[in-house]
This record gives structure tokens, C-alpha cells and sequence, in this order.
């Protein structure tokens, strides 16, 4: 059940991944909507920093490199809020699946790495829905690595903690920085109590069982008639070749 | 020196104890004189030979831009516009403010966190929330709040400005007209200030006198506030300056009796 900071619930499911970067938890996510979308349910997304007032401004702090640990925290707070107050919660009171891609964990993760306090960013936070259930994808730290940094990505400024004077070399900067991460998500999983995932399965299995627990929590979760417009197409002899694209944009299976 | 004092958990990264300058800041609504007064003390201590540097709101190079345009399109929820604001006061605080006091210079501010707390408690935001985020702030050495009755601040703001959108409130006051929301709005702001001013040990002044009574009584708190830096220069006329100084305290004191 998702919660709203005050207690009271929320008729809508929410649930959350996490994990480093290389986990695996987009893919996951991606899987587990698709399988949600093909059983006829309402399911809305929400990634990490995408609000489009807020995230201009982090794109700038981060392009120019204007942002403080302090400031970079509470940036990524506002961009938070704006997606709660208009993805998530609207959806959630309306009754439907909500599917966060990382959550206040990754800030939880990210910014203690960055030197912030734990309690701290804990309190910035307090306003966010408890969600339904959060995944945390385990993945050990070499494994991670090799999946981010084999195709030699350039790595960008913040990314790779570079403002944290960790060392001059970016690769070496993010793998001490993603290393500090990793052990914050690991404190967190019995504070938080997150599902873990072992995150070196295979995509299938992984995914399994994610939908194992999920299911249990589907509950009443709104529902539409996903192929409503098939019908019409078909008794009234369309092809239906403009609708098809709009609706498969919405996110059709 | 300013004590590296903060209200919770302080910044992270900042390892003195102690900075060279000094934090004033100036709080109060909308039309009470604030930046009349900063350019005021601004002129005053340059004479004086202290280094000042003067900032206020949403002039920071992060957020600045951002919340004005948020602010023209009225888009953004309460606490994204709450976060909004506190992001662009820590990206001043920490990288004008902070590196202003570190070469000695006396800070002038144009509002500090109370108006954020003021403005995010009429909209409702929770009081402890806000004090907790504000753990990264510093303790300022003075805050003055300029005190001033609506009567009097509205033909202020009618000759600066006119009523604005936000200073009106009209986004929680939605369909009355300027003026009324402007009214209720703003008493409610003044309520808020009130209990803050008391919570935060801020130096009331009384902002219904004239713009030159108003200045002696901040510039003789200022003076003690000052007292232990040195100035970059003496100034030669250092006897009139004294003299000068003793005048406006008679005044001040021929200020209080009045009320």
C-alpha cells in the first residue's frame, strides 16, 4: 500500500527500483510495466530527475558545475516534488500502478556518498510517499562496472563524483564514488526494508521474481480495457493506422 | 568573526571555526524598505572602510533563472517551489556568502531564510520540515526585522511597484481581486514573521518611522556588531565620524521616547 507522508493511504500500488548504476533495475522496470500494461492495468512512470521546470536548472548546475553536495541534494528534491505532485500522486489517488525508476534512496545513496548528513537528507525527504514495495537490485560492485565502463563511456563531471576530489582520473573517481554509493544501499536495506534482487541472475529469472512479489500486491489496482479501440476497428472496418501509433506511445504492450 | 554557527547539521566540507567577516541580514514583507536600507548601510560602512557585499533573492547563478520563470508561469507546487528557493539560498550561501565572510567582508543580505520559512508557512508547509532543511544554514551575526503596519506599507508598494501576484498571495487567494488578497496575504505574512522573529531572536525595528530613523537604529546595532574588525582603511575624519556617531544615538534614544 502507498502511504502518503502523514500516514493516510493511498489507493494506488507504488512501486520503486533501485540499485547502482549497471544493476540492471531500467531493464527490470521496463519488463515488469510491460507485463503489468498486457493484464489490462494503468500504470504511470516516473524517472529519476526528468521534471521538465526543474531539471533545466540541474542541467545548467551541472554543466557549468555550480552545484554544491548541499545544493545538488536539494535540487534533485525539487525535481522530486514536482514529479510526486504531478506523475505520482494524481495517479495514485485515482487508483493506479505507479512505476518510479529510483526513488529517495538514490538520493539517500547518492548525496551521503557526496558528504551530506544521513539524517539530513533523510528530512528533506520526509514529505515522499512511502511506496507499495521498493526493489533494490544487488549487484557486486566489479559486475557493475564491467557493464557501465566496457564500451569506455566518457563519463560525465557529476557522474563520476568528480567534484568530490576522489582522484584526477574520472574511471578511478567513479569507481571509489560508486563504491561509497553501494554501501549506502546496503545500510539501507533493512532500515528501508527493501526486496532485494539478486541483480547477477539472469534478466528472466530476475524478473520472475519481481513479478512474484509484485503480484501480491496488485490488489484492486485500477484497470482499462487495453484493446477497447481494437473493437471499434474492426466492427467499423478501420485500419486505424493514426490511433495505433498514439496509443502504442502511451504505452502499449 | 563570524562563529561557524549553523542551525542543524551544518554544510559539508567546511572545516574552519571561525569566518573573518560578518552576516547581517534584513528581513521583512514586501515594501518595508529593505534594499533602501541595505544601500543605505552599504554607503555608510564603505566610508567607513569595511569591504561589503550586498545579495538578496533568487540572484543566485543556479536557481535564479529557474525560479523566475517558475515564478511567471505559476507552475510549481508548494514544496517544489519551497525546494526551489532553498536550493538557490544554499548555492548563495555557499558560494557567495560563505567566500565573502572568508575575505572579511561585511554581508549585507536582502532577506535570509525567515522570509522563505514565513512565505512556505502561509502556504501550509510543515514548520519542522522547514527547520530541519535549514540545518545547512549559518547563524547570522544580526538579523534585523523591519517592522512596518499594513497601512503603511501598502502606499509604499503602490508607488514601487504595485501589487504583484506573489506578494498578493493571489496563488492560495485564488478569485479576489489584487488589492484584498494583497490585504489578507500580507497580514497573515506579518503574523507569521511576528512568531519567527520572536523563535529566531531577530532585533526588531520599528519600519513606521522615517527611512532615516529607521537607518540610525540598525547603523548603532551594526556598530557593536562590527566593533571587533578592523577596516581596511581609518577613515581621516575620525573625530567627526565619532561625533557623528553620538548624534544619531541621541536621536535614537529621542526616538524611543516619542513612542
Amino acid at each position: 500500500m502507498a502511504k502518503l507522508a502523514d500516514g493516510r493511504a493511498l489507493p494506488g500500488k507504488l512501486f520503486i527500483v533501485e540499485g547502482i548504476d549497471g544493476s540492471g533495475k531500467s531493464t527490470q522496470l521496463d519488463m515488469l510495466r510491460k507485463w503489468l500494461l498486457g493484464q489490462g492495468f494503468c500504470v504511470a512512470f516516473s524517472e529519476w530527475n526528468s521534471s521538465p521546470i526543474v531539471y533545466k536548472t540541474t542541467k545548467r548546475g551541472k554543466k557549468k558545475r555550480l552545484l554544491t553536495p548541499t545544493s545538488f541534494s536539494l535540487i534533485h528534491a525539487a525535481d522530486f516534488a514536482d514529479r510526486m505532485d504531478r506523475q505520482m500522486l494524481p495517479a495514485l489517488k485515482a487508483g493506479a500502478i505507479v512505476l518510479a525508476d529510483r526513488y529517495v534512496y538514490t538520493a539517500f545513496a547518492r548525496d551521503v556518498a557526496r558528504g551530506v548528513h544521513p539524517e539530513w537528507v533523510r528530512s528533506v525527504y520526509s514529505f515522499a510517499i512511502e511506496p507499495t514495495l521498493a526493489f533494490y537490485f544487488r549487484v557486486s560492485l566489479d559486475e557493475a562496472l564491467e557493464r557501465i565502463l566496457s564500451g569506455r563511456p566518457s563519463l560525465k563531471y557529476y557522474e563520476a563524483g568528480m567534484d568530490l576530489g576522489l582522484s584526477d582520473d574520472p574511471y578511478t573517481s567513479y569507481r571509489i564514488f560508486q563504491e561509497k554509493i553501494l554501501e549506502e544501499y546496503e545500510k539501507m536495506t533493512s532500515e528501508f526494508d527493501l526486496e532485494v534482487i539478486d541483480a547477477s541472475l539472469p534478466l528472466l529469472e530476475q524478473q520472475a521474481l519481481v513479478q512474484d512479489v509484485v503480484q501480491n500486491h496488485l490488489g484492486d489496482a485500477l484497470r482499462t480495457e487495453p484493446r477497447a479501440w481494437r473493437q471499434v476497428l474492426t466492427s467499423e472496418g478501420l485500419i486505424g493506422h493514426y490511433l495505433e501509433k498514439d496509443v502504442l506511445r502511451e504505452g502499449e504492450p | 568573526m563570524t562563529e561557524l554557527k549553523f542551525y542543524g547539521h551544518g554544510l559539508p566540507g567546511i572545516m574552519k571555526k571561525q569566518l573573518p567577516g560578518k552576516l547581517i541580514v534584513l528581513e521583512g514583507t514586501d515594501g518595508v524598505g529593505r534594499s533602501t536600507q541595505i544601500a543605505l548601510l552599504r554607503e555608510w560602512l564603505e566610508s567607513e572602510g569595511y569591504a561589503v557585499a550586498a545579495t538578496g533573492f533568487k540572484r543566485g547563478k543556479l536557481a535564479g533563472k529557474g525560479i523566475k520563470s517558475a515564478m511567471l508561469g505559476h507552475t510549481l507546487s508548494d514544496t517544489t517551489m519551497n525546494l526551489f528557493y532553498i536550493t538557490d539560498f544554499a548555492d548563495r550561501l555557499e558560494q557567495e556568502i560563505i567566500p565573502a565572510l572568508r575575505a572579511s567582508f561585511v554581508v549585507l543580505l536582502d532577506r535570509y531564510l525567515f522570509s522563505i520559512i514565513a512565505r512556505a508557512q502561509v502556504r501550509g508547509a510543515d514548520p519542522t520540515w522547514l527547520r530541519d532543511i535549514f540545518g545547512f544554514a549559518l547563524v547570522p551575526d544580526s538579523v534585523f526585522y523591519l517592522q512596518a503596519d499594513l497601512a503603511n506599507l501598502v502606499p509604499r508598494v503602490l508607488n514601487a511597484r504595485g501589487f504583484s501576484y506573489w506578494e498578493s498571495g493571489v496563488d492560495i487567494l485564488p478569485g479576489r481581486d489584487y488589492y484584498d488578497s494583497y490585504v489578507e496575504y500580507q497580514t497573515r505574512l506579518l503574523a507569521q514573521f511576528d512568531s519567527i522573529a520572536d523563535e529566531f531572536g531577530m532585533i526588531r525595528v520599528d519600519a513606521n518611522q522615517s527611512i532615516h530613523h529607521v537607518f540610525q537604529a540598525i547603523q548603532k546595532q551594526i556598530s557593536q556588531t562590527i566593533a571587533d574588525m578592523k577596516p581596511a582603511k581609518r577613515s581621516k575624519k575620525k573625530s567627526e565620524i565619532k561625533q557623528q556617531g553620538k548624534e544619531s544615538k541621541s536621536k535614537a534614544k529621542k526616538v524611543k521616547k516619542h513612542q
